[in-house]
């Protein structure tokens, strides 16, 4: 089974280099990848084993793969439990390792639970396509954590750490960690700024004409609000996006869409109507609750119709995603089937016509 | 015709998961079979709606164009003028009911994307839209597990 890669030669690193390059299977490529990366970064490594090689199921956006790796080098033995994230051919989500890598690095510092990450292949020199390696931290993903087996005020108390959690990535000192030059700051309103970036997103991928994602995108140029602050943004803040051990968050994951913005914008995310499974406990944990716990974390007041507008966002940008993977999937670039996501019309006018 | 489509889709669907799908060791391969599996089931149901669909959709875009050329730019009221004078294609010619359907649906794009809509224009607008949306055959078919990430 190729899962499991033992590699006990000590290779010079064009050994390596041929290997990547002429790899036969995808786990091939991306043990011989990783060798060579790691040899760049540590010249005396050598006797490397590659143990549990697996690409996760999930994951829309990039391929994650999952493996325990050691070898000898200068220092000693060393053994380490990584995570390697790799551009896939065809993504939703089209994003920049390096960017990831950077933020990744900024928040080792930081009160957020993050991967360490170890090496970056930012031109897919190595592993044929972008990729970044990082630890693989304890715990496990469930997207419907909230709505789960777990008991109630345990589901509360993940919520509230989850909420607490948006609240510490929106303070960490973006300017002091040098993410400004990284990421770039706004310069004007971030709703426009992610506007535009979504729109430019959505003119390239749109094969049909879409006139209820054209009647949103009117009503939003009309109403975009300003920023109560610039603050790192998750972009994609979930439950999904994060590994539970016991009944605690221990990680935040995928910061491929990090960026400096409105911290209204992840709010937006959470609070939006089709996410509620992800995002709410019904009766417990809803709009309400979360809204006014980032209030009491954050001091923000939280302008209700900027958070609306946020809301809508979220859905479109949902919307353009799928788009995406309707684009790729014609082109052959994508594995999955998606269709014109129709179902997420209706959210968005309610919100714009009768508010949250 | 025997078999029709529908037994045809149904039928591969019926091997793919007895003959193929238990030999896919790769939790990979097997999630990705699992989702086009799902969809093929989607279409076989999907399919025969799509023809009536896009003949209901292209009258209705019609009707709504008509009361949105008031609001339109001089240049966009006459190409919604210039599309509804021609006639409407044959109700078993599905690939031009499909070119029908972008064309229309381009105008009322651009018709929808200018603003300056009434308050009446703007509600028939968005109960044509909701409709549509209600009635589109075909729908996403999601196969992913709580423990895999789902963007």
């Amino acid at each position: 089974m190729d899962s499991d890669l033992k590699i006990s030669a000590a290779p010079a690193t064009n050994q390596a280099d041929a290997r990547a390059v002429g790899a036969a299977s995808p786990t091939e490529q991306v043990v011989a990848g990783l060798e060579a990366l790691i040899i760049d970064a540590i010249p005396t490594a050598h006797d490397f084993g590659f143990v549990g090689v697996e690409r996760f199921a999930g994951g829309l956006s990039r391929e994650n793969w999952s493996l325990d790796a050691t070898w000898v080098d200068a220092t000693g033995a060393q053994s380490r439990r990584l995570m390697l994230m790799r551009d896939a051919a065809g993504t939703l989500l089209p994003t920049d390792r390096k960017r990831e890598f950077a933020v990744l690095k900024a928040l080792e510092a930081a009160s957020v639970p993050a991967p360490k990450a170890h090496w970056l292949d930012h031109d897919g020199r190595r592993l044929g396509t972008p990729s970044l390696v990082m630890d693989r931290m304890p715990g496990t993903c469930d997207y419907l954590v909230l709505n789960g087996d777990r008991a109630l005020e345990t589901r509360l108390n993940l919520a509230r750490e989850f909420i607490d959690l948006m609240a510490r990535i929106h303070a960490v000192d973006w300017r002091e960690r040098g993410l400004g030059a990284v990421l770039g700051v706004p310069t004007g309103a971030p709703s426009l700024v992610e506007l535009a970036h979504w729109e430019a997103e959505y003119r390239r991928v749109r094969l049909e004409p879409h006139p209820e994602l054209d009647y949103v995108l009117a009503w939003m140029r009309l109403g975009a609000p300003e920023a109560e602050a610039i603050v790192l943004v998750h972009g994609d803040f979930k439950p999904g996006n994060a590994l539970i051990d016991g009944d605690h968050i221990s990680a935040k994951l995928d910061w491929e869409t990090a960026h400096l913005g409105d911290p209204l914008e992840d709010l937006g995310w959470v609070t939006n109507p089709v996410r509620k499974r992800e995002h709410q406990i019904p009766g417990a944990w809803e709009r309400e609750q979360i809204v006014a716990a980032y209030r009491a974390l954050t001091g923000r007041q939280v302008d209700e119709a900027a958070l609306r507008w946020w809301n809508v966002f979220s859905i479109w940008k949902l919307a353009v995603i799928q788009l995406t993977a309707v684009s790729e999937f014609v082109a052959g670039r994508y594995n999955r089937v998606f269709q014109t996501p129709s179902w997420l019309y209706r959210p968005m006018f309610q919100l714009m016509e009768h508010g949250a | 015709m025997r078999p029709t489509v529908e037994e045809q889709l149904l039928g591969t669907c019926t091997i793919l998961e007895k003959v193929v799908s238990p030999c896919v060791a790769d939790p990979y391969a097997r999630t990705i079979l699992e989702g086009l599996v799902a969809n093929l089931r989607m279409l076989t149901g999907a399919l025969p709606a799509v023809a009536g669909f896009l003949l209901d959709d292209n009258q209705a875009t019609a009707g709504l164009l008509v009361q949105l050329q008031a609001a339109a730019s001089p240049e966009l009221a006459a190409s919604i003028a210039l599309a509804l004078a021609r006639p409407e294609p044959d109700a078993a010619d599905r690939a031009a009911l499909d070119q029908r359907n972008h064309e229309l649906r381009e105008l009322l794009s651009q018709a929808l994307g200018g603003g300056a809509l009434t308050p009446a224009m703007r509600a028939a607008a968005l109960a044509h839209m909701t409709a549509r949306a209600a009635r589109a055959p075909m729908r996403y078919v999601s196969t992913t597990s709580p423990s895999a990430k789902a963007t």
